[in-house]
């Protein structure tokens, strides 16, 4: 296994390409389901176990699938999973999944997983599809989670169902409208502390090289 | 027909007709795993929400009343409450609720599965206050029965749709018709 490949494949979901904050995907459960961070802390379990396993087979199935129905067979296998999270949830949390239900069926069409499938998992070997399913799993349900947080915080007082005391619940700040702009906010900030953190790396890398290749290097960063 | 494009074609056919029947099986396996039994998910819930024992429903094969239904309607082994699992078409998909009656007034109401999506809009005490609802007193119940400052009107009219079906029903059936006593 390639190590660079694989530490770029974790870094991609996690950080560098996240799917909430940088690519801006699944904006939909983004928003409908971060009122609170156990709603949201669900929602990415079920999004990152379609994700993983649907990578994977997609990936094993990448050379039998012919490319003209290839859209068709990934939303088949994607939405096998989905409806395996379903009738999971319905046995186990039948609480938790009358209020997700809606949205747990809507992951078919979440578009995180179709394009993971199509861009990621349809050209690369299985492991690293898996991986890339972990990693881009985990990234968003932080994101979601990170926004749960705020959105409960302020709209409820609460922390995962728990009220703080000295904060009380504000109406109407559990609306969706709301949770644009906390969604919105989060994204600059990440992008900001991200962006912050790759310009300190450029900087360290450019001061570690000889003075002739830290001319070089600069020119190509100003190209 | 062109020979090569017959071929690609019946390729694709063939492995999305794989694919699907392997999706199928192993959808079929996780089904025999996790299946409920909806009478005995039923009873649970009954009693979970009541307190009594339920062993028998009284009615399984349930009525229709326009957009509402009465699913199943059972009576508590001690004969106190009536319970009652009824369900509506809302705006997404079927909306169910479990509703109570003991002395011919309703105890409790319970919402079931459904796929509304709009209920932050709702009060949270917005199910309390059908309790107390004399059903002998109430010969229809409509939308404008309902009190909400919310604007989800699918799910109100379900909400009310499937009340309604309570009502002709325990009027109906129960209260001076076949499943009395």
């Amino acid at each position: 296994m390639d190590r660079r490949k694989m530490r770029e494949t974790v870094l991609g979901g996690l950080i560098r390409n996240n799917p909430t904050f940088v690519l801006v995907l699944g904006t939909c459960p983004t928003i409908a389901m971060t009122t609170s961070l156990f709603q949201a802390f669900a929602m990415g379990l079920a999004t990152t176990f379609v994700l993983i396993f649907s990578n994977l087979f997609v990936s094993l199935l990448r050379n039998l699938i012919p490319d003209k129905v290839r859209i068709p067979c990934y939303i088949v296998i994607i939405s096998t999973f989905v409806i395996i999270v379903q009738m999971v949830m319905r046995r186990f949390l039948p609480d938790l999944y009358s209020t997700m239900q809606a949205f747990i069926a809507l992951i078919v069409v979440n578009c995180i997983i179709l394009a993971r499938a199509e861009s990621y998992a349809s050209c690369n070997p299985p492991l690293y599809s898996m991986l890339d399913g972990i990693s881009m799993g985990i990234g968003f349900t932080a994101a979601l989670c990170l926004i749960g947080i705020v959105r409960e915080f302020f709209a409820g007082g609460s922390f995962a169902g728990m009220q703080i005391p000295g904060f009380p619940a504000m109406s109407g700040v559990g609306a969706s409208a709301f949770g644009f702009i906390v969604f919105g906010c989060l994204m600059a900030l990440f992008n900001f502390i991200v962006e912050k953190i790759e310009a300190r790396k450029r900087s360290m890398r450019r001061a570690s090289l000889p003075l002739a290749s830290r001319a070089e290097s600069l020119e190509e960063v100003q190209q | 027909m062109d020979k090569t494009k017959f071929r690609s074609m019946a390729k694709c056919v063939l492995v999305l007709a794989i694919i699907a029947l392997c999706s199928g099986l192993l959808l079929g396996l996780f089904n025999w795993i996790t299946y409920v039994d909806p009478l005995q998910s039923t009873y649970e819930q009954f009693s979970a929400d009541t307190g009594a024992v339920f062993s028998k429903m009284k009615d399984e094969e349930g009525a229709s009343y326009g957009n509402g239904s009465v699913v199943y309607y059972a009576v508590s082994d001690d004969g106190q409450y009536h319970a009652f699992l009824v369900q509506a078409s809302g705006w997404g998909g079927t909306l169910q609720m479990y509703v109570y009656i003991r002395d011919a007034h309703v105890s409790k109401v319970v919402l079931g599965e459904n796929g509304e999506t709009l209920w932050s809009q709702f009060e949270d005490d917005f199910f309390s206050q059908f309790v107390g609802l004399d059903l002998l007193q109430t010969d229809a119940f409509g939308q404008t029965d309902i009190q909400t400052g919310a604007t989800a009107k699918k799910t109100i009219q379900a909400i009310a749709d499937a009340m309604n079906a309570v009502v002709q029903y325990y009027n109906d059936q129960v209260a001076g018709g076949e499943n009395n006593g």
